[in-house]
C-alpha cells in the first residue's frame, strides 16, 4: 500500500487509541468519550494523510517524526481550543502532548512503510 | 651524433631499481602494446602496465615468467583468460585479449584495477558494517561464477581489489576451475591446486583454503571450497588476522599438517579474541568455516543471506537465538517505535499523576 | 644466445696458480663487487666516501694477501656469501684495531640515500642479521646493472648504433618519477624518427644489456648452478 494510505490507517487506529486512552489521564471525560473518541480518530486520519504525503516527497525518518509531531501538535491544539462543554474546561495540556507524540508514531510509521510512487512493486 | 647525449655519470639507485625490472621485462614489439611498468607478481606469471595504442588506455598484462613457459602453463594462462572472459560481471575483472608475445610468452590483457586490496583497506579501519557490506559485494561475482559453473578455489583478501565508490573486484582466477574447459587429459593435479603438494605439508597462504583443498582432495573441492575462504575473509574483517588456532602469529602464513587427514587445526573462535563481537555474526563465521563442506552453507547466496539478515536485525540462520536475545534484538530493532510508545505511556500516566495532584 | 660458453669463470681464475692471473682476476672481481663493498663499509663505519674507498681497497688487498678468495670452496655456497663473510671478519678486525665503527653500526642498518643532519649517511634500522645479506644481494644487482650500463656504453659510443644507446639512457636510465618518463611518441618527435624505430632501438639496446649482464654474471658465479640460479633470480627467468 502507498505511503498516504499507511497514514490513514494508522493515524485512525493511533487516534482512536489516543482517544481511549482520554480515560486514562482524565477519567472525569467519562461520559463524553465517544465523541472523543471519534474525534480523536478524525484527527489521526488527518494528520496520517499529512505525513503520509511527506513520506512520499521526503525520505527521512527524523523529518517524518517530526512533520508527523508537528501535526498531532497543531491538530490537538485545534481541539483544545473548544472547551469541556460540561465544565468548561480547556485541557490543553492533557490533548496536545498526547496529540503530539500520537502524531509522532503516525510519522514514523509513514516513513517506515508504506511504498512511494518512484518504488517498483514487488 | 657522435657524443651527445651519452652521458659518462653512473645511473641513480632510482634508475637503477627500474633498470633491474626492465631487464626482465618482456618484448612488446610488433604487439599494439607498449609497456609502462611492472604491477605485481603471481604464481603463474608476472602483471605489467601497458599502455593500448589502439584503443589509447592503460590495461593490466599477465604475462608467463619465463620460468614456466613450457607448454601446459601457456594453455593454462589461456583457460584463465577464457574462463574469466565468459564471466561478465561488474565484480569480474573483464578481459580485453589474448595472445603471444614475440618471444613465445602467452599473455592477456584485462583492465587495469585501480584501487586498494582489501587486506589493506580492512587493515585501515572500517567499521563493522561497512566490512560486512563488503563481504556482501565480493560475494556477489563469486556466486555469479558459481551459477556459471567456476569455481575461483584461492580466494583471499589479496586477491580483492576495492575501488574508490566501494565497487569490488575479484581478481586472479589462475586456478579456477571451469566445467566448460576440463583439464589436460590426467584431470587437474594436485599442483593446481593452489599450495597442495604431495606430502601433507602446505606451503603459501592456506588461511583461506578448505581442508579439502589443503590435503589436495581436488574431487570433494566445489562450490562450498569458495564458501570457506569468504568464511575465512569474514573472520579476517571480524578479527583481523586469518583463521588459525590461538597460537598463530597475527602474520601466520603457513599452516602445517603432520601426514594427511588428521584434520584441521582448532579455529580460534572470533569471540575469544574480541568478545565485543555479536554472537550471530561468529556463528555464521563458523559455519562458513566448518571444516566438513556438508556443515558450510551451501552456497555463497545461503552465506550472503545470512550477513542480510545480520545487518537487517533479523535472526540468523547460523545462530538460533534464546529468548532473551530475540527480545533484544527485536527491542534494538524497533528502538524507535519503541520509545516513542514509551514516550506516550509515560506522557499518558504522567498527566494522570498531575492531574491527582 | 646458445653459443657455448667460453669465458673462464673469474671466481675460479682467482684461485690460479699463476700469480699473474690471479691478480688480474682478483682486479676484475673488485670492480664487480666494489659496490656492494662499498656501501657495506660506508656504512658500518659510518664513513665519508672517500675513507669508505680506502677501506674498500684495503678490504681487496687483504683479500689478494690472505688468499681468502682462492680458500672459496664453490660447493659451500655462493660466492656472494663467501664474500660477505669475509667482509664482515674483515670489519670485525677493523673494529679490533680500534676503528671506531658509526652510532648503531653494530646493530644491522641499512643506508638509504640522502644524509642526516650531521651530514651523515641516512640509515634504517633492519631487523636482523639476514637483511645485511639482502642488502648486500641488492647492492651488489644495482652494481652488476651499473657495471653492464658501463660497458654498453664503452660497446656503442661512436658505432651505428649510438642513437640506440641515446634513447636508451633518455628513456630507460633517466631518473624520473613514472610518470615524468617521456612516452615514445615524445621520442620519435626529439629524435626525427618513426616511433617503432624508437622500439625497435630500446628493444636492441635492453637485449645487448642483458647480454652484457649474463655475461658478468658468468664470469663472477663459480658453477653453471650458481650461474643459472642467480640469473633466475635476476631477471626471473632461466637463461636460454
Amino acid at each position: 500500500m502507498n505511503k498516504p494510505l499507511v497514514g490513514l490507517i494508522v493515524g485512525g487506529v493511533v487516534g482512536a487509541f489516543d482517544g481511549l486512552s482520554a480515560l486514562v489521564s482524565a477519567p472525569e471525560v467519562a461520559p463524553q468519550i465517544a465523541t472523543i473518541v471519534v474525534g480523536s480518530t478524525f484527527k489521526g486520519v488527518v494528520v496520517g494523510l499529512i505525513a503520509g504525503f511527506f513520506a512520499r516527497k521526503v525520505r527521512s525518518l527524523a523529518l517524518g517524526i517530526a512533520v508527523g509531531l508537528a501535526a498531532g501538535l497543531l491538530f490537538a491544539y485545534l481541539v483544545a481550543l473548544s472547551p469541556d462543554p460540561a465544565t468548561g474546561k480547556h485541557y490543553y495540556w492533557e490533548i496536545m502532548l498526547p496529540g503530539s507524540l500520537a502524531g509522532a508514531i503516525v510519522g514514523y510509521a509513514t516513513q517506515r512503510y508504506g511504498r512511494r510512487p518512484d518504488e517498483a512493486r514487488a | 651524433m657522435s657524443g651527445s647525449g651519452v652521458r659518462g655519470v653512473e645511473p641513480s639507485d632510482r634508475a637503477l631499481e627500474r633498470l633491474r625490472e626492465v631487464v626482465q621485462w618482456p618484448d612488446l614489439a610488433g604487439t599494439r602494446y607498449e609497456l609502462v611498468g611492472e604491477v605485481a607478481r603471481g604464481g603463474m606469471g608476472v602483471v605489467y602496465r601497458a599502455r593500448d595504442r589502439e584503443l589509447e588506455r592503460d590495461v593490466a598484462l599477465k604475462v608467463i615468467a619465463l620460468e614456466a613457459a613450457d607448454g601446459s602453463t601457456a594453455e593454462r594462462l589461456r583457460r584463465e583468460a577464457r574462463t574469466i572472459a565468459r564471466l561478465e560481471h561488474p565484480g569480474i575483472v573483464p578481459v580485453h585479449d589474448v595472445g603471444t608475445l614475440p618471444d613465445g610468452r602467452v599473455f592477456y590483457a584485462m583492465k587495469l584495477v585501480s584501487g586498494r586490496r582489501l587486506d589493506e583497506l580492512l587493515r585501515s579501519g572500517l567499521p563493522l558494517r561497512e566490512r560486512l557490506r563488503l563481504l556482501l559485494r565480493i560475494a556477489e561475482p563469486v556466486a555469479f561464477a558459481h551459477a556459471h559453473g567456476v569455481i575461483h578455489r584461492d580466494l583471499k583478501p589479496e586477491n580483492v581489489m576495492v575501488g574508490p565508490f566501494g565497487e569490488v573486484l575479484v581478481m586472479d582466477w589462475g586456478v579456477a576451475k571451469d566445467r566448460d574447459q576440463p583439464a589436460a587429459p590426467g584431470g587437474s593435479t594436485p599442483a593446481e591446486v593452489p599450495g597442495a603438494t604431495a606430502h601433507g605439508t602446505i606451503v603459501g597462504t592456506p588461511a583461506y583454503m578448505s581442508p579439502e583443498q589443503a590435503r589436495g582432495d581436488v574431487e570433494h573441492v566445489d562450490a562450498r571450497s569458495d564458501v570457506y575462504a569468504l568464511g575465512a575473509i569474514l573472520y579476517f574483517m571480524l578479527v583481523g588476522r586469518a583463521p588459525g588456532p590461538a597460537s598463530a602469529s597475527p602474520d601466520a602464513v603457513t599452516r602445517t599438517w603432520v601426514g594427511p587427514r588428521t584434520g584441521s587445526p582448532r579455529l580460534q573462535p572470533p569471540r575469544e579474541i574480541d568478545p565485543e563481537l555479536p554472537r550471530p555474526l561468529e556463528a555464521i563465521g563458523l559455519k562458513a568455516l566448518a571444516a566438513e563442506p556438508a556443515a558450510r552453507y551451501p552456497g555463497v547466496a545461503e552465506l550472503s543471506a545470512d550477513v542480510a539478515r545480520f545487518l537487517e536485525g533479523e535472526p540468523v540462520l547460523a545462530y538460533p537465538e534464546g529468548l532473551a536475545e530475540r527480545a533484544l534484538r527485536l527491542a534494538t530493532r524497533y528502538r524507535t517505535p519503541i520509545l516513542l510508545v514509551l514516550a506516550y505511556v509515560v506522557m499518558r500516566v504522567a498527566l494522570l499523576l498531575v492531574a491527582r495532584v | 644466445m646458445a653459443f657455448p660458453n667460453t669465458r673462464r669463470s673469474l671466481v675460479l681464475a682467482v684461485q690460479s696458480e699463476d700469480a699473474q692471473e690471479r691478480a688480474r682476476a682478483l682486479e676484475a672481481v673488485a670492480v664487480a663487487y666494489w659496490r656492494p663493498v662499498f656501501r657495506h663499509l660506508r656504512f658500518r663505519f659510518g664513513a665519508r666516501d672517500e675513507e669508505a674507498e680506502d677501506l674498500a681497497q684495503g678490504f681487496f688487498a687483504a683479500a689478494l694477501e690472505k688468499g681468502w678468495l682462492a680458500r672459496y670452496e664453490p660447493a659451500r655456497g655462493r660466492f656472494r656469501s663467501y664474500l660477505l663473510a669475509c667482509l664482515q671478519a674483515y670489519v670485525a678486525n677493523e673494529r679490533r684495531a680500534g676503528r671506531r665503527l658509526k652510532r648503531g653500526g653494530g646493530a644491522a642498518t641499512v643506508p638509504i640515500d640522502g644524509v642526516d643532519a650531521d651530514g651523515e649517511p641516512s640509515e634504517l634500522p633492519l631487523a636482523a642479521a639476514t637483511d645485511l645479506e639482502a642488502e648486500f644481494q641488492r647492492e651488489w644487482v644495482l652494481g652488476l646493472l651499473a657495471l653492464a650500463v658501463r660497458k654498453l656504453r664503452e660497446r656503442c659510443a661512436g658505432t651505428s648504433r649510438e642513437l640506440a644507446l641515446v634513447l636508451f639512457e633518455r628513456y630507460d636510465l633517466e631518473d624520473c618519477e613514472p610518470s615524468e618518463r617521456p612516452r615514445y611518441q615524445d621520442l620519435a618527435r626529439e629524435f626525427d624518427v618513426p616511433v617503432t624505430q624508437v622500439t625497435n632501438h630500446l628493444h636492441w639496446a635492453r637485449q645487448r644489456l642483458r647480454e652484457i649482464l649474463l655475461e658478468t654474471l658468468r664470469e663472477t658465479t663459480a658453477s653453471e648452478e650458481e650461474f643459472r640460479s642467480e640469473a633466475r633470480a635476476l631477471f626471473g627467468s632461466e637463461p636460454s
